[in-house]
């Protein structure tokens, strides 16, 4: 897994919101991982979750599954991921 | 990050029949199946009726009895916050991966239950001995 800016070259792409504060672990997680089996490798994912647990899960998830963490940022009783789908 | 040739094996017995027991296994069987397991259930007793087609799958069972005003609080907040129930849990778990889910044969006879009475989430009937059978060489076993 890379933290950080993606490659310079990437295209700018159209970003699915998945808002997923208020459900419950691993609410969010699996909510993640049915968003990026449906769309296709390039397509960014904006995850919001209020659950603690995403911060270790989707993390350690992202890397077994080889995506990408673009930015994970503390929002005020929620937490924002921006991931892309890379593979 | 190279695949493993053989995923891990998750062997869960699920005996209980409340709301305290069985989401906390259907979050459980989630995280397993998100992390890559290949879980096996075996569903029985309490667990198994549980899984009869007439109850609701939205619906959340009572809490195990015994706690009180605490478990009254529990149940209303199940409702309150939109918790899905524990088998719409378990569907989003099988959509995700391998999660074999199978009837105890005994409890079919202790409870008097068809396969047409349960739910469409289990897969096949089979005798405890099968169960262990195909989960031979678990990494991880749990009883819920």
């Amino acid at each position: 897994m890379s933290v950080g800016a993606g490659p310079a070259t990437a295209p700018a792409t159209a970003r699915r919101v998945i808002d997923a504060r208020g459900s419950w672990c691993p609410g969010p997680l699996m909510e993640l991982i049915a968003a990026i089996r449906e769309e296709d490798v390039g397509t960014e994912i904006e995850l919001l979750s209020s659950d603690e647990g995403s911060r270790k899960d989707v993390p350690l998830w992202l890397e077994k599954a080889g995506q990408r963490l673009l930015a994970m940022t503390s929002e005020g009783g929620f937490d924002r991921y921006v991931i892309q789908k890379v593979r | 990050m190279a695949a493993p040739a053989v995923s891990p094996t998750m062997a869960v017995v699920l005996a209980a029949g409340t709301s305290d027991r069985l989401l906390p296994f259907a979050t459980l069987v989630s995280g397993a199946v998100a992390m890559g397991y290949e879980v096996h259930v075996f569903a029985s007793y309490w667990g198994l009726d549980a899984l009869r087609r007439s109850r609701p799958a939205a619906a959340h069972p009572p809490v195990t009895p015994g706690h009180g005003a605490e478990g009254e609080v529990l149940e209303r907040t199940l409702v309150e916050r939109h918790v899905p129930g524990w088998r719409q849990i378990l569907a989003a778990a099988k959509r995700v991966g391998p999660v074999h889910v199978y009837a105890c044969s005994q409890s079919m006879d202790v409870l008097s239950l068809k396969r047409e009475e349960l739910d469409d989430l289990v897969d096949e009937v089979v005798g405890v001995a099968t169960f262990v059978d195909r989960t031979r060489g678990a990494s991880a076993t749990y009883f819920v």
